[in-house]
């Protein structure tokens, strides 16, 4: 019963301070909002926006059938947007970016029509660039067929002895192959692949919320841990001792106050992204409950050890920044851990904030059940225990 | 069995013997106190009674319970005052004692009760919705001494209570100190004022350098200067040379010198008082004061360490 009026009693002096509030709610809030429009920012943004490739189409022959035949067909594609230009002008839209690549037509393509040999195009593209790869696949396949529609023509007129049906026969093989691809068997769609969206699911604060959750719960041992460091400078810890209260019911009672302070904050941040942000935790709710509560135990056992260590408030300041900073940098609450490299991912992964951030996105973002909650659970509360550890172990040394 | 028993406590900071095998006991229902310059040791005695320090050697007992074997059981007799205003400054009076009286295992209507019976005590009632951290040095002092009442204790610590404030609230202390001993209280009370210990006690411990050099009544320590009289003298000049020469004057039998006063412990004041007067005119000093003063426990504590109990 003491533990709790201990920690009633060191929330009651937390929260009568309305800045705190700002603090605890407000701007986790806000920053919460921040990281994820820029999250989103970094994303295509635009729904509308073309994602065409461009394909400038240089021809200086443009009136001659079998142009007429290949610009139609390109024209279809749900992925190409050809655009005729003069090989001047296209060249400098490639460099410019506007254009992905340059088709050019070779001069005297049209001349086909009596049976020629197939004279070759070149495609001007970046060569090593996705980009580059995409438009080569998407010509390939009609080109191909256009020459194939091509020698079958000839063939025909041949058999026929008769150069007038190489034209009808290459509408009719054309018509066959127009048929063909309609079919659809194998459809090749314009699919850039967004890497992000593989971290984020389909929403950026999947990774805002759960980050700057974990980031100002660490942020909060500020307020926390001043407490205890008061608690010293007043001398009321010493007038506690003279009480018949045992040494480990004074330190189970402050961390009692922090865990119910940082998680107070949690689960207001959590009810804000579920019902504002659309950040599903109750997809899982009690493996969020279970990744929160475990959370919130880690950052209150480690601030029961800053409060024990600190000797001022300028020190509990420099603790709490340098835990915030470490622990939110490298547990991957900034950016996904996936995206960094793989020795500061290796090393991230120690973290306890990156067991909490894996805890939370087992669940928004990989959506899976609540046994991908015990893992991390479970190395939290060891990191808990050894913080916890620590701190009874420190605070029974402390000098009063 | 006595309220408080002392036996042979010791305590060291590395290599100061801040308490040097001290003993000393207190009835049930009298105060005692003790009394002693700054780093006699009196704070760290109080300490290791209250559970504060731990002892090197030795132990002692609160009704009965051993500090060291029992400290629980010793502490629920115990209502500690320390020396420093041991309280939360943002919390009202009333939320300080309501706390407090938790923590000394009060609850429901009983805790309102007592925290009412305190308030009143401490003469606080009218202000108990008020922060202490607003609260002027003296009334600080009368909370921080109720919030060692709120559960009765049988004893009650009181370190330096008086320390920094002014003559009202010093007043009201002592006042309250008297009517806790009246209800049956036994308290053990440090001072370095001579004038608190021989108003108030039952017993004097006189400490000094961590040792309990003697203990008594205030009048059977006052018999242990043999009827000597304190005489305080000033200077016209910064007197070393006269110093000196009054050191060998016949009748002085000790002497000390503490912020421009001369303290000189003498047999007959009629009789030495002139030859002070010649043997400083000798050096071409002049003597500006004097006050003769009765034997008190001033004169003891000089007596006992040739020094000023001020120094």
């Amino acid at each position: 019963m003491k533990i709790l009026d201990l920690a009633i009693k060191d929330l009651s002096q937390i929260l009568r301070d309305k800045k705190v509030l700002l603090f605890l709610v407000a701007m986790p809030i806000v920053f919460t909002l921040f990281m994820g429009f820029a999250y989103n920012a970094g994303e295509s943004g635009d729904e509308n926006a073309d994602t065409r490739l461009g394909l400038a189409y240089v021809d200086p022959q443009p009136d001659s059938r079998l142009s007429q035949m290949l610009f139609a067909r390109l024209e279809e594609s749900d992925a190409l947007k050809v655009i005729r230009l003069e090989q001047a002008e296209a060249l400098d839209s490639l460099r410019r970016g506007e254009v992905v690549g340059v088709l050019v037509i070779p001069s005297g393509f049209g001349e086909q029509d009596a049976g020629g040999t197939f004279r070759q195009l070149t495609l001007i593209a970046e060569s090593n660039s996705s980009d580059g790869q995409s438009l080569y696949q998407l010509l390939r396949v009609p080109i191909s067929q256009l020459m194939s529609a091509v020698e079958i023509a000839s063939i025909s007129a041949d058999v026929q002895g008769s150069p007038a049906e190489f034209a009808p026969a290459l509408e009719l093989a054309w018509a066959k192959w127009d048929e063909t691809s309609r079919l659809e068997r194998v459809r090749l769609e314009r699919a850039t692949a967004r890497v992000e969206e593989s971290w984020f699911g389909d929403n950026p604060y999947n990774q805002a919320s759960p980050g700057i959750l974990v980031q100002f719960a660490i942020m909060s041992l500020v307020t926390s841990a001043q407490i205890l460091v008061n608690e010293r400078k007043t001398r009321t810890m010493q007038r506690l001792m003279t009480t018949a209260m045992r040494p480990w019911e004074m330190v189970a009672g402050h961390l009692l106050a922090m865990f119910g302070l940082v998680f107070l904050q949690t689960a207001l941040l959590v009810v804000f992204a579920q019902f504002v942000l659309g950040v599903n935790y109750l997809n899982e709710p009690l493996g969020t409950l279970l990744v929160s509560v475990a959370m919130c135990l880690w950052v209150a056992a480690m601030g029961l050890l800053i409060g024990v260590l600190a000797k001022s408030d300028d020190q509990v300041v420099l603790f709490s920044l340098v835990s915030m900073f470490l622990f939110s940098a490298l547990g991957g609450t900034w950016f996904p851990l996936e995206a960094s490299g793989g020795a500061f991912a290796a090393i991230g992964r120690l973290m306890p904030s990156a067991w909490a951030m894996t805890g939370y996105q087992n669940i928004l973002i990989r959506g899976l059940d609540l046994s991908a909650a015990w893992l991390p659970t479970t190395i939290l509360l060891a990191y808990a225990f050894g913080f916890f550890l620590l701190a009874l172990w420190r605070f029974r040394k402390m000098e009063l | 069995m006595n309220a408080i028993e002392v036996r042979h406590l010791k305590k060291s900071f590395g290599e100061l013997q801040a308490v040097q095998g001290v003993a000393f006991a207190a009835e049930k229902g009298e105060i005692l106190s003790l009394l002693g310059p700054n780093g006699a040791g009196k704070s760290t005695t109080i300490s290791m009674l209250s559970g504060l320090l731990a002892p090197n050697d030795g132990d002692a007992a609160i009704m009965g319970h051993s500090i060291r074997t029992e400290p629980e059981a010793a502490k629920a007799s115990l209502g500690v005052v320390p020396q420093d205003i041991a309280l939360y400054p943002d919390l009202s009076a009333r939320e300080n004692l309501v706390f407090w009286g938790k923590m000394y295992g009060l609850r429901g209507a009983a805790l309102k009760t007592r925290v009412d019976e305190v308030l009143d005590i401490i003469g606080l009632r009218d202000r108990q919705k008020d922060a202490v951290g607003k609260f002027s040095g003296g009334m600080k002092r009368r909370v921080n001494i109720g919030a060692a009442l709120l559960h009765k204790p049988q004893v009650v610590i009181m370190d330096e209570p008086t320390v920094g404030i002014d003559p009202q609230s010093r007043r009201h202390i002592l006042d309250n100190v008297k009517e806790l001993n009246r209800q049956g209280m036994t308290v053990l009370y440090t001072t370095h004022y001579m004038e608190e210990a021989a108003e108030l006690s039952d017993h004097i411990a006189i400490m000094d350098s961590g040792k309990v050099i003697a203990y008594g009544t205030h009048d059977e320590l006052i018999k242990l200067v043999n009827g000597q009289t304190r005489i305080d003298l000033t200077l016209n000049v910064e007197g070393a040379d006269v110093l000196d020469a009054w050191k060998v004057v016949e009748g002085v039998n000790g002497i000390d010198s503490t912020d421009g006063v001369v303290t000189v412990l003498v047999s007959d004041s009629n009789l030495v008082l002139p030859r002070l007067f010649e043997a400083a005119g000798k050096l071409g000093a002049r003597i500006t004061s004097v006050d003769i003063q009765e034997p008190n426990l001033e004169t003891v504590f000089l007596h006992l360490t040739g020094r000023a109990l001020r120094d």
